[in-house]
């Protein structure tokens, strides 16, 4: 491929993408053909329980884990075989950051700060000092909340188009979560960056995801827009005497101990929820992100 | 008009832009929003509510194509004034679709038959 051509493929390429990601430890899958792309300024959640392959599927896609099969690309290019100039353009938060630990905070942003052209001095020095967090403090000392806030901080300064970050809020106090929502908001909608960050906290990533992707037991179920999933799926009840009429659904069905059935169902594209809606008796509930979370991943 | 005078309802089962759309509804029907009132850029309401900037945009944008709003050139949203008396009958009946089609299912439900709902609703309307 020449040099022109490259480019192109570059600038067209998703900026992170998953093609048929499988991996197991020792005999479990944790990733069974994962399918993911994300597209240019869009915020993606990556919802999931505890142990669902959430960090698996991250640390695979960004090419820090070498799956057993498929394939992840970085702004077009193998995940396992970055460039420097692709790595300049990301920025990852670990669950667990613990690089570098035995400098402080200041001494780790004056290093990474002349790797980075666009390294942002007046954010960080803002952001420290709004998170009260002491820049000259070994960073080893940290509590985890401000270790993580420091991470945060170190991955958003050099101003990355492809942030990606892993259960982000963990550790933060609502305060801080909230204004970290903000950062990521502004950042996608402004400056274009593209988001990746999962969480369990289903109502962080309602304000800002603008599409989601539920993972569990190393499988996809879901990946749509934000808006789309709340008026796309219902939870359809049935009483026991017309439960046998009940849709059939991938995504979750439950008995109940009077022989009436939940099942979450799908309208069609004229907003028409299925036949079996009309049964007497049946009912249709709409659903928060968080109760169709639940019905899907029990 | 200032952000904070929007609710957001993240884990509510309606999508945030119509929970923008629903609010700007009420405040200009209720003369909370008078005709030409600004509204704050998609910024501040992003930002203030650490919400997606797509989403509010999303919402204006609908909100612009109902007749609520109107875009004036150089300083953003502000509430329309003039009325639009152009939006037709099926237009406006087009509004209700949704309100209607959950009181159709909610009878339904109940298992009511039409004939009485009609009846309460025109009663309701004052007919």
């Amino acid at each position: 491929m020449n040099v022109t051509a490259h480019a192109v493929a570059a600038a067209t390429a998703a900026p992170l993408e998953a093609r048929g990601l499988t991996h197991r430890y020792d005999s479990k899958v944790v990733l069974d053909h994962v399918d993911l792309a994300l597209q240019p300024g869009s915020v993606l959640g990556l919802i999931g329980r505890n142990g669902a392959g959430k960090s698996t599927l991250i640390r695979a896609m960004l090419g820090l884990l070498e799956p057993q099969s498929g394939d992840a690309f970085v702004f077009g290019e193998p995940a396992l075989k970055l460039s420097d100039p692709v790595k300049e353009r990301l920025g990852y938060v670990p669950q667990q950051p613990d690089a570098l630990a035995w400098l402080t905070a200041a001494q780790m942003f004056d290093y990474l700060s002349r790797f980075y052209p666009r390294w942002d001095h007046r954010f960080v020095k803002d952001t420290l000092q709004r998170w009260k967090i002491e820049p000259d403090k070994v960073m080893a000392k940290l509590s985890p909340g401000e270790r993580q806030r420091v991470d945060l901080v170190r991955a958003l300064a050099p101003q990355p188009e492809l942030l990606v970050l892993d259960e982000p809020a963990s550790a933060l106090d609502p305060v801080a979560r909230r204004e970290l929502l903000r950062e990521i908001a502004l950042r996608a909608g402004e400056a274009g960056a593209t988001v990746l960050f999962s969480t369990h906290i289903v109502s962080d990533l309602e304000r800002v995801a603008s599409d989601i992707a539920f993972l569990h037991e190393g499988r996809l179920l879901l990946h749509c827009p934000v808006d789309e999933t709340k008026e796309r799926y219902a939870r359809l009840w049935l009483p026991a005497n017309v439960a046998a009429a009940a849709p059939t659904s991938s995504l979750g069905k439950r008995r109940h101990e009077d022989g009436s059935l939940s099942v979450i169902v799908e309208c069609d594209a004229n907003g028409a929820w299925p036949d079996a809606s009309r049964l007497p008796g049946a009912r249709i509930d709409t659903l928060g992100l968080e109760d169709l979370f639940v019905e899907i991943a029990e | 008009m200032d952000a904070s005078l929007l609710t957001i309802q993240p884990a509510s089962a309606e999508p945030i832009y119509r929970q923008i759309v629903e609010q700007l509804r009420r405040l200009i029907a209720g003369g909370q929003l008078p005709p030409g009132e600004l509204l704050p850029s998609v910024r501040e309401v992003a930002g203030f509510h650490a919400v997606n900037p797509m989403t509010v945009s999303r919402a204006y944008s609908l909100a612009e194509s109902e007749g609520l709003l109107e875009r004036l050139r150089g300083k953003g949203m502000a509430v329309a004034t003039t009325r639009r008396t152009s939006q037709t009958q099926t237009q406006r009946m087009a509004l209700l679709e949704a309100p209607l089609a959950a009181l159709a299912r909610q009878a339904r439900e109940l298992e009511l038959p039409a004939e009485p709902v009609l009846q309460r609703l025109s009663k309701l309307m004052g007919h």
